[in-house]
């Protein structure tokens, strides 16, 4: 909670300062070190497991988060948001009821956003996000429930400085399954990818806490811990940026690349949640796959 | 503070929250045109019409109780209204009522409705039957000889007395309603109309039919993901309807064992119009597929397959037909494809399961003029633009007696596949004869960089092939000795091939002679081709939609899950077909 709050004043004395414009500024608002990584990274070819997955155009970009952030409009690193066409600041589940969405899946209404990537001072811009919905690594598919509307997740921690897990936080290109913990060189047609897989344990009753973090875990060996116990669906997003070879000038709006993270809330028409969790993962089926090579 | 204002935000939500755990169904459908039958909870009784009586004769039923009559006797029956002009109206004619046939009604209004067959009987001799329902307030039926009880609201067929019919919107406002109420081997029998609905449909051996092909339409309003998605649920037939405006999918089978659609419109979809994905034992047949990016007809992940497509038209897709990783008795046989960017791709690719594309034979089809500049393209169909029939990667694929006429490229091409974003390394030889379930348990290993997926050891035979213009027939790759890949070219009519001579170089039987280097394809340039831009799914022009052939007697045909499929295609028999 004190990190939290100190690294808000901060924020705001930045914006004071007239700053809050320069990307390079790193705040370190997100507090999220402690609730770990999946046990392995989460990689391989799609069609082996039950899964659903949304692609969402990029909606807009602000300096708003409005789980680190609500109600102070402007005191974020620069976001890129997906899904829900209003996230802002001042978002709260009502009001993302009522947005529209950038989805394909129309009644994905869910608030998705990440830092924007930054190459020489120029934000590169985020061409869509994919999100997959999956039930964490061995564990039991018929017990995921899920996401409560209004859960705020976190994953990824933006006050890293050195290369996080590749399980949480990875890039790559296109849809390979190379997970590297810092850019790679991506051609043309495979664009860079940022990789982010949240937690896929939850404790049942916060939909958010002081730290973002606490009220969720990453699974072991299939296992939710005793005070998380109860199996959401691994989200594991991925942003794809119009962006291809050299990777020395990037950096993230919140740090290094190796400060990517993303932020989720969720508000997903709860019956077609409901309905993808049952259909989709608890059944083991293949909802859905991206090749992620629609043009058109 | 600002943390803290953040909790309350969301914590505010809590009711939402318990609506959201206690599992609000999928009810995000529309609805079409008619209310809800109130009170339909799902009871069903059947009454049999025997030869030449009704079994029971006399019914008693509760409001709202679905009436299934079946003709379970060898003659042609009907049923009249005894005394017209009751509050009740209902009836079938013989033409709708042949033997094995069913014809439904629900019941709303008390009363006392006699009816007759009038080729077995009189208003009130012969062949007549009577069925009473209750008043609305009495809870017991009253207790007749022949009262039937209704069954629990999860059973609605009597299981004893076979499949029921499912009438839509007679009985069921939705087809979700329907299809939830179904037990195996009913038929849900749908009536012109238009509904926005993505149905799911999770119960083994349903039939989903429309009653005309043409006017049945789901429509998915460019907001809805899948007109009909069946998921693992074995043997679901979905026959003679239209699917359009779907975000995904038109017809969705996935991790199914038996599927069959069969007389189906699916056009303007966001990803596939007809998909069979990680499915085996299927039948795609009388198929019309239009406007999707990536392939109107499309069948992948399934090693053996055993599945048939016949008699599809696709056109003005991105691609006409794509299997990824699929194939093992997988026939394309007597269809059309035409005016896609791509006609017919088989490819390979790791970020699927199963690869390689192996084992796919494609006889006797129609495939001409897929140059197609305005269509909605995923990458793969704008690199395959202007080709007929294209292996991308595939092995041991047999593609004989086609008519593939007027490509920009080739007619019929066996090129690599160059896969920039793999998953995993391209499996030996000694995993090709594994079923795709086998191989699912072998741990993928990352390659480092890219992949080739070179097409192998694929025949191609008999074909008539006409004004192809990079070449009739063309065997490419990049870096592998063409000459070492075990594809053949034979009794082809044809005028050019690329490399030169490649029936003399690679004839399917005895040894070829040449030189592999004359006239040898650059294959690479396509990647760096300019193509006409993909369009927008949602906007990409088609083709005037025409009438297609219904289903014979969709009224009346009995329930036919796919159960027994694919039907047995006789190769031998089929020819090259003739211009149309």
């Amino acid at each position: 909670m004190k990190r939290t709050l100190r690294a808000g004043s901060l924020a705001f004395a930045l914006v004071a300062a007239g700053c809050a414009a320069d990307p390079s500024h790193e705040h370190g608002a997100h507090v999220n070190t402690a609730n770990g990584a999946p046990d392995r990274v989460i990689t391989g070819p799609q069609g082996g497991r039950g899964q659903f997955v949304v692609e969402c155009a990029l909606s807009h970009q602000a300096q708003d988060d409005p789980i680190v952030f609500p109600g102070r409009p402007g005191q974020s690193h620069l976001h890129d948001f997906f899904g829900n066409t209003t996230t802002s600041a001042a978002s709260t589940l009502a009001s993302l009821h009522a947005g529209g969405s950038t989805c394909e899946q129309a009644l994905d209404r869910a608030a998705y956003w990440s830092p924007a990537l930054i190459r020489a001072g120029q934000v590169v811009p985020a061409i869509k996000s994919t999100a997959y919905y999956r039930a964490g690594p061995d564990v039991d598919p018929t017990t995921v429930v899920a996401y409560p509307q209004g859960l705020a997740m976190i994953a990824g921690n933006a006050a890293a400085t050195k290369p996080q897990d590749p399980a949480v936080l990875a890039w790559t290109c296109g849809t390979s399954g190379e997970r590297a913990t810092a850019p790679p060189v991506c051609s043309a047609s495979r664009k860079l990818r940022m990789v982010v897989t949240f937690p896929d344990c939850w404790n049942g009753r916060d939909l958010d806490t002081a730290s973002h973090i606490d009220h969720l875990a990453y699974s072991r060996a299939g296992q939710c811990p005793p005070e998380k116990p109860v199996p959401i669906p691994q989200l594991q997003f991925t942003i794809e940026y119009d962006h291809a070879g050299p990777t020395d000038e990037l950096r993230l709006a919140s740090g290094s690349t190796m400060s990517g993270h993303a932020d989720f809330v969720n508000a997903w028409d709860p019956g077609k949640l409901q309905s993808e969790v049952e259909l989709c993962i608890h059944r083991n089926i293949v909802c859905g796959i991206t090749s992620g090579r629609r043009t058109g | 503070m600002g943390t803290h204002n953040k909790l309350q935000r969301w914590f505010g939500a809590a009711a939402v929250l318990a609506v959201g755990l206690a599992g609000c169904g999928g009810d995000d459908n529309a609805t079409p045109g008619s209310a809800a039958p109130g009170a339909y909870a799902a009871e069903t009784v059947t009454v049999k019409a025997l030869d030449n009586t009704f079994d029971a004769e006399t019914l008693t039923i509760a409001p709202g109780t679905k009436v299934v009559w079946e003709n379970r006797g060898r003659n042609d029956h009907d049923i009249l209204v005894a005394e017209p002009g009751g509050a009740e109206t209902f009836g079938v004619t013989k033409a709708d009522f042949a033997p094995k046939a069913t014809y439904a009604h629900t019941f709303t209004k008390p009363g006392t409705y006699a009816y007759f067959c009038s080729l077995h009987g009189t208003k009130d001799k012969g062949m007549i039957g009577k069925v009473v329902v209750t008043g609305g307030d009495e809870t017991a039926a009253q207790p007749s000889v022949s009262t039937v009880a209704p069954s629990s609201s999860n059973a609605t067929t009597a299981p004893a007395d076979g499949p029921a019919t499912l009438a839509v919107p007679g009985d069921f406002a939705t087809i979700q309603a329907a299809v939830d109420a179904a037990t195996p081997g009913d038929l849900v029998l749908i009536s012109p109309g238009t509904y926005n609905e993505a149905v799911n449909v999770t119960t083994d051996n349903l039939t989903l039919r429309g009653l005309d092909r043409n006017t049945v339409i789901l429509d998915g309003q460019l907001k809805l993901d899948n007109g009909i998605r069946v998921l693992g649920a074995k043997g679901v037939a979905v026959e003679n309807m239209t699917a359009t405006n779907y975000t995904a999918n038109g017809f969705f089978w996935t991790g199914v064992d038996g599927y069959r659609g069969s007389y189906l419109n699916a056009y303007r979809t966001g990803d596939y119009g007809v998909y069979a994905f990680d499915s085996i034992n299927g039948q795609l047949d009388h198929v019309y597929a239009a406007g999707s990016p990536d392939a109107g007809v499309y069948i992948g992940q399934c090693y053996p397959c055993n599945a048939v497509i016949d008699r599809v038209v696709s056109e003005h897709n991105g691609l006409g037909y794509s299997g990824t990783n699929s194939g093992g008795n997988l026939l394309i046989v007597n269809s059309t494809f035409r005016n896609n960017r791509a006609g017919i791709v088989p490819n390979s690719g790791s970020y699927e399961m199963c690869y390689p594309e192996r084992e796919t034979t494609i006889v006797g089809n129609v495939v001409y003029s897929n140059n197609q500049p305005d269509t909605a393209a995923i990458d793969v169909a704008m690199l395959a633009m202007g080709n007929g029939i294209l292996s991308a990667g595939g092995i041991s694929n047999i593609i004989e007696r086609n008519l593939v006429y007027d490509h920009d490229k080739s007619g019929i091409g066996l090129v690599p596949f160059l896969e920039e974003d793999p998953n995993d390394e391209i499996p030996g030889d000694d995993e090709l004869k594994m079923t795709c379930a086998e191989q699912k348990k072998i741990p993928v290993t990352q390659p480092d960089g890219a992949l080739l997926w070179d097409s192998k050891h694929n025949r191609v035979v008999g074909n008539v092939l006409e004004n192809n213009r990079a070449a009739d027939v063309l065997l490419a790759s990049v870096g592998s000795d063409l000459a070492m890949l075990g594809n053949c070219v034979q009794d082809n009519s044809l005028t050019t091939t690329a490399p030169n001579a490649l029936q003399d170089l690679a004839p399917c039987s005895g040894a070829g002679s040449g030189d592999w280097n004359a006239g040898a394809y650059n294959i690479a340039a396509w990647l760096t081709e300019q193509k006409p831009p993909a369009q927008d799914w949602k906007t990409a022009p088609l083709p005037a939609l025409t009438a297609q052939e219904n289903m014979p007697s969709a009224a009346t045909a009995p329930p036919n899950p796919a159960v027994n499929v694919p039907a047995k295609v006789d190769l031998a028999t089929i020819q090259v077909p003739a211009k149309p």
